[in-house]
Parts: C-alpha cells; sequence; structure tokens
C-alpha cells in the first residue's frame, strides 16, 4: 500500500491561532488573515452568549450547580469564566431569601444556560477548523484553495 | 417588568413564550455555522436564512410529530 500523502497534504497546527480563538471566539480565524469570516464568527459566538445572559442572567453560567453544561460553555473562553466569576460573587453566596428574583427558573434558566452552551459547543467547532484554516484563506479564496487541492 | 435588570435578573416574562428563543437561538448558530462552511461571501446571508429556516422547520416538524404520538396514539394504544 503505497503512501499517497504528500508534502503539500501535512497539517501544521497552529496553536497561536486556537489559543487565540479560544480567549476571544473568531480572533483564531482574524489571526491566519481570515477577518471577514472570524469577525462573523466573533459576532454570532458572542450573539449567542448575549442572549443567553440576557434571557437566563448571569445565573445561566454556574460551574458548581450546572457542572456539566458549564464543561460546555467554557469552551467560548474567559468571557464564560468572567459570568461565572460575577455569579460566584454577587448571586451565589446571598441567601435564598435575596436571590429569589437573581436566580434563573425553569425555562428561562433552561434557555439561558442552552443559549450559551451552544455558543460554547459552535466556538469548539471553530477551534477545530481554525487547526487547519490556511493564512489568508478568506471566503473566495477557501473555495479556490479547494478546488485546487480536488483538482 | 419595568422592575427588570438586563444581565442580573432573568428574564421571566417569556416564560409563556419560551419557543420562541429557538428563533434567535437558531440563527446564531446559523452565523457560525455558514461562516466556517460557505465559500463565497455574496450568498452568505442567503445561507443564514435558509439554514435558520431549515432547523426551525425541522424541530417544528419534530414538536408537531411527539405531539401527535403523545396527544393522539398513546391514548388510542391506552383504549381497552
Amino acid at each position: 500500500m503505497s503512501n499517497t500523502y504528500s508534502n503539500n497534504d501535512s497539517i501544521s497546527i497552529n496553536f497561536t491561532a486556537i489559543v487565540l480563538g479560544w480567549l476571544l471566539p473568531g480572533l483564531g480565524h482574524v489571526s491566519v488573515g481570515q477577518k471577514r469570516r472570524g469577525f462573523l464568527i466573533m459576532g454570532g459566538v458572542l450573539f449567542l452568549v448575549f442572549c443567553g445572559a440576557l434571557v437566563g442572567g448571569i445565573d445561566a453560567v454556574d460551574h458548581n450547580k450546572d457542572g456539566l453544561w458549564f464543561i460546555a460553555q467554557v469552551w467560548c473562553g474567559p468571557v464564560v469564566i468572567g459570568i461565572d466569576l460575577l455569579n460566584q460573587t454577587f448571586i451565589a453566596p446571598l441567601p435564598i431569601a435575596d436571590k429569589v428574583t437573581l436566580v434563573g427558573l425553569s425555562h428561562a434558566n433552561e434557555m439561558g444556560t442552552l443559549f450559551i452552551a451552544m455558543a460554547g459547543l459552535m466556538n469548539f467547532v471553530v477551534l477545530l477548523d481554525v487547526i487547519q484554516a490556511k493564512r489568508g484563506e478568506d471566503f473566495e479564496l477557501r473555495s479556490h484553495a479547494q478546488d485546487r487541492r480536488a483538482s | 417588568m419595568l422592575a427588570w435588570t438586563p444581565f442580573l435578573e432573568p428574564m421571566n416574562a417569556m416564560q409563556s413564550v419560551w419557543y420562541l428563543l429557538l428563533l434567535p437561538m437558531v440563527f446564531g448558530i446559523s452565523v457560525v455555522y455558514r461562516a466556517l462552511r460557505e465559500k463565497q461571501y455574496a450568498t452568505y446571508w442567503r445561507s443564514v436564512a435558509i439554514m435558520s429556516g431549515q432547523v426551525v422547520i425541522g424541530i417544528v416538524g419534530i414538536a408537531v410529530a411527539l405531539g401527535f404520538f403523545v396527544q393522539i396514539v398513546i391514548p388510542l394504544l391506552n383504549q381497552p
């Protein structure tokens, strides 16, 4: 069985882009020159996080009570860790009588948590994409490069 | 609603219409996914709209099918 891979097929992993993509969703793609794609990703992921925090309040991120959800949410990076920090600092320590209006119940909490979890999982997909992203292959250029590789 | 503090308090006004939140969620997911998959920016927003519509129709279809099964099929099966 012959090895059909050439040197051009080898994947070079861009760790800097992955870290940047985790620090701020979309920044990984921007750093490899895919600015338009990166800013669209940034807008989409941050829109989901914004909606989640708006619907569920900052209680939508809670690594103590919603640990499994937090595993999905944390792929959004420091923005989610910051929301969790705010929750643990300002809401979690309050007595039940004081935090009754601050903690999401039923659908508000579920949807808020789900919004941010979906944002995290989508950013995980984005990070997988940026692993093999080629420098400067924005929208039109990526399709041309795919055609070249196919031919 | 007037006393609601955004981000600090959950949006409890949406409790009864929570399913409408599917729309912004699907839109956000489509924006990110199509940004990765679309080959040409000229067709990007059209693809986002199409994907959003497809997902919403799919979920509504599943909801209708499940509703039909739970509300009609299961009661029929329970009849002696």
